[in-house]
C-alpha cells in the first residue's frame, strides 16, 4: 500500500501531466456504463451508490497503478490519460476483468457493465478537463465497445501490440461521428488464446506461405552446408547469405529473432522443418565426468550469496567449455535455434537467452537422444570450485591467464575469440569464471534461503529471470569467483551472455 | 498491419544476419526519461519501489527495434560515464530491465546512493544523443529494530 501513497504524491509535485504544457500526446480512456439510464430508472439510488463503489474501490486504484491519471469522473462514466499506451491498455483489461468478477453473481438487468475505448491522440490538459480530437475519437471508439470489451484505435494498436500479450481482432475502418478519417479498432481479447479462433483466413494464408519459405531457406542452407564438402568451417557463417536481397533494414538478426512471437501461431509455425533425420550427426559438445559429492554453497562476500549452506551433488557431467560458435549453428541450421550467430567457430556462443539456450538442448537433446540440460546452480558452483572452498578455484589472489575478465590481470581483456584460453580448474574445466556469463536452470532467487540442498535446479518463485554465473569479460575480478551470481530476464539477449551444457548419467 | 508486419518478418528471416548494426539510434529531442519515484534527496527505508517515467518515447522489450522505444537500465552509484558505443553494461550496479519493466523493488544497504536511469535501445546501447535521467541522490537508512 505504501508504495501507491507513494507514487501519488510523486505524481502531484513530479513533473507529469498538469502545468505548464498545453497540448501533449497522451493515451486517453474513456469509459461509459452500459443503459446507465435504465439502471438509474430501476433503482436511482442503489444504481448510485454502486457506482460510485466501483470507482473508489476498482477504477480509481487501478488508474494509479497503471501510473495513470483520472481526469473526471462524469454520472456514468469517466475519462483517464496515461503516458504509456501499454499501461492504458493494461489498465482497462484490469478493470473489465474484475468488472466480470463484481457481476458473476448479480442478476442481468442490473449488472453494471462499461464498455472502455482507448486512444492515443493529442489532448489539451486543463486542471479538471480534458479536450481535443483525441478525446473526441476515444469517445467515438468507446461508442461502438460491446459491453464489457476494451476497443483501441489503430495507434493504440500499433504501440502495443507486442508488448501487451493478448489477442487482438481487427474490427477495419470504423467510420465515427464528427471525425473526417475513418478510425482503425481492434477488440482486445485479453486471453492470448483466443485469437486463435477468430483469425482471419488471409493471416493463415501468409503463416502458411512464412513456413514454406522458412523450409526452403532450412533446405538450402541445408544443401548449401552438405554440397562443398563440410571441411570450410567457414561456411557456418555464411548459410544463410545466398538469399534473396541485401539488407534494406539495418538490424534483421535481432529483429528476426527476437520478435516475440506475437502470436502462438507464428511461434508453431518454424518447428515443422525438425531436424531431418538424414543430416550429419551433431557435433557433441565435449563433456566431462564429475562425481558426486557435497560443498558449501555461497559465501559471505555479497548478500546474493548467503547463507552459506551444505548442498549434496549427484554424479553428472559438464562441457568442458562453453557452447561454441560452431555448435550452435549446426542446431541453427536445423532450424531449432532461432538465430544463426556470428564470430569464429570456436569462440563461445554470446547473446543468447536463457530461452534461447533451452532450444540449444532441446535440439541436442532431440539429436543425440541423450536428455541434455543445463546444469543446476549448484552443480555449476560445484564444477567450478573443483573441489576447493578459496575465494577463486586456483586460491585467494587474483593470477594472470586464469580467468577472462576486465582486471584479472590479463593484457587484452576482450570478447574471447575462443573457448579454454586460460588455464582449466582441477577438474579440467575452461572458463568457469570470467570469459563468458553462463545460464544455469534455476530461476532467479535474491538469497539462498529456502533454497533446495540436493544439488537440484531449484525452480519456482520469480521465473522471469533466470541465473547467470561466471561473470564476463567486462566484469571485474569479483565476478569472476565461483560463488558469484546474478539474475536477468529469461527473454532477453545480452551480448555477454552463453551457457554450457550439463547432462546426467 | 499484421500483413506488413509478417512480410517484413518473412524478409527479415530471409536476410543475412549480423549486417552493420548502426550504433546509437536517434531519439527524438524531446524524449525524456525521470524518476516518478522516488524523489531527489529523499530519506528511505527497507526495500523500496523505484518507478521510471519517460516521455514522448516508448518503452519496449530489448531486441524489438521499434523507432522511438527502448528499455529502461537503472545506474546504482555508478561514477563512469555512459559510453555511446558500448553497450550498457551488465553487472550489480547496471539493473537492466529488458523485459519493459517500469518499476522495480530495491533493496540497499544503508546508507547514501545515487540512482539514475539510462534508455537502452533493442541491443542495449545507449541512443543519441543519451536518453539519461537526472542522477538523484537517496539516503538509505538503517532498517527498524535493525538486524
Amino acid at each position: 500500500m505504501g508504495e501507491i501513497r507513494n507514487f501519488r504524491s510523486g505524481n502531484q509535485d513530479g513533473p507529469p501531466p498538469h502545468g505548464s504544457m498545453p497540448r501533449r500526446l497522451a493515451a486517453i480512456i474513456v469509459g461509459d456504463i452500459v443503459s446507465y439510464s435504465r439502471l438509474m430508472q430501476a433503482d436511482e439510488e442503489g444504481t448510485h451508490a454502486r457506482v460510485k463503489r466501483i470507482e473508489r474501490d476498482l477504477i480509481e486504484p487501478s488508474i494509479l497503478e497503471h501510473h495513470g491519471t483520472l481526469v473526471k469522473t462524469t454520472g456514468d462514466g469517466f475519462i483517464a490519460i496515461f503516458d504509456s499506451p501499454v499501461e492504458a491498455v493494461r489498465c482497462s483489461i484490469v478493470i473489465q476483468q474484475n468488472l466480470v468478477g463484481r457481476n458473476a453473481g448479480l442478476p442481468k438487468h442490473s449488472r453494471i457493465e462499461y464498455r472502455i475505448g482507448v486512444h492515443l491522440g493529442d489532448v489539451i490538459i486543463e486542471p479538471d478537463d480534458v479536450y481535443g480530437d483525441g478525446v473526441n475519437i476515444a469517445t467515438r471508439i468507446e461508442g461502438i465497445a460491446e459491453p464489457g470489451q476494451v476497443y483501441i484505435s489503430g495507434a493504440i494498436y500499433e504501440q502495443i501490440k507486442h508488448k501487451v500479450v493478448c489477442g487482438y481482432e481487427s474490427l477495419g475502418d470504423r467510420k465515427v461521428k464528427n471525425i473526417t478519417d475513418p478510425v482503425r479498432v481492434y477488440r482486445v481479447l485479453p486471453d492470448a488464446d483466443a485469437v486463435v479462433g477468430t483469425r482471419g483466413r488471409r493471416e493463415t494464408i501468409l503463416i502458411f506461405l512464412l513456413a514454406i519459405t522458412l523450409l526452403v531457406i532450412a533446405s538450402g542452407a541445408l544443401w548449401y552446408l552438405l554440397a562443398p564438402g563440410r571441411l570450410g568451417h567457414q561456411a557456418a557463417a555464411p548459410i544463410v547469405a545466398p538469399a534473396p536481397t541485401p539488407s534494406p533494414q539495418p538490424p534483421p538478426r535481432e529483429a528476426a529473432a527476437q520478435t516475440p512471437s506475437p502470436s502462438p501461431s507464428l511461434a508453431s509455425a518454424p518447428p515443422s522443418p525438425t531436424p531431418s533425420p538424414s543430416a550429419a550427426p551433431p557435433r557433441e559438445p565435449e563433456m566431462i565426468a564429475v562425481r558426486g559429492g557435497s560443498f558449501a554453497m555461497g559465501s559471505n562476500d555479497d548478500p546474493t550469496e548467503r547463507p552459506v549452506h551444505q548442498v549434496a551433488i549427484k554424479p553428472f557431467s559438464i562441457g568442458k567449455y562453453p557452447v561454441t560458435v560452431q555448435e550452435w549453428n549446426e542446431c541453427a541450421a536445423a532450424k531449432a535455434c532461432s538465430f544463426t550467430a556470428t564470430g569464429k567457430d570456436d569462440a563461445p556462443v554470446s547473446n543468447v537467452s536463457w530461452t534461447d539456450a533451452q532450444q540449444y538442448v532441446a535440439y541436442l537433446s532431440q539429436a543425440t537422444k541423450k536428455p541434455y540440460r543445463l546444469p543446476s546452480e549448484a552443480e555449476w558452483e560445484y564444477a567450478a570450485r573443483g573441489g576447493t572452498q578459496s575465494k577463486y578455484w586456483w586460491g585467494d589472489k587474483l593470477q594472470p591467464g586464469m580467468a577472462g575478465c576486465k582486471d584479472c590481470g590479463n593484457l587484452a581483456s576482450e570478447q574471447p575469440a575462443k573457448v579454454g584460453s586460460f588455464k582449466p580448474n582441477p577438474f579440467g574445466l575452461y572458463d568457469m569464471g570470467g570469459a563468458i556469463d553462463q545460464w544455469v536452470e534455476d530461476c532467479w532467487h535474491k538469497s539462498y534461503q529456502d533454497a533446495p540442498g540436493d544439488g537440484s535446479a531449484w525452480s519456482g518463485g520469480d521465473c522471469s529471470s533466470h541465473v547467470l554465473r561466471s561473470g564476463s569479460w567486462k566484469n571485474d575480478s569479483r565476478y569472476v569467483r565461483p560463488s558469484n551470481r546474478d539474475g536477468y530476464d529469461t527473454n532477453v539477449r545480452y551480448p555477454t551472455h552463453g551457457f554450457r551444457v550439463a547432462l546426467s548419467p | 498491419m499484421k500483413i506488413i508486419f509478417l512480410a517484413a518478418l518473412a524478409a527479415a528471416i530471409a536476410l543475412p544476419p549480423g549486417a552493420a548494426y548502426s550504433q546509437g539510434k536517434t531519439a527524438p529531442k524531446d524524449a525524456k526519461v525521470y524518476f516518478i519515484s522516488p524523489r531527489d534527496g529523499q530519506k528511505l527505508r527497507g526495500p523500496f519501489w523505484v518507478r521510471f517515467g519517460l516521455r514522448n518515447m516508448g518503452v519496449t522489450h530489448a531486441g524489438d527495434d521499434y523507432q522511438n522505444a527502448g528499455h529502461h537500465h537503472l545506474l546504482i552509484d555508478v561514477t563512469d560515464p555512459i559510453d555511446p558505443k558500448e553497450p550498457i553494461p551488465q553487472d550489480k550496479s547496471h539493473l537492466h530491465f529488458g523485459a519493459g519493466q517500469t518499476e522495480t523493488l530495491l533493496e540497499l544497504p544503508p546508507g547514501t546512493h545515487t540512482l539514475q536511469l539510462v534508455l537502452g535501445d533493442a541491443r542495449h546501447y545507449p541512443f543519441e544523443p543519451p536518453i539519461v535521467s537526472e542522477k538523484i541522490t537517496i539516503r538509505v537508512r538503517q532498517p527498524v529494530g535493525g538486524k
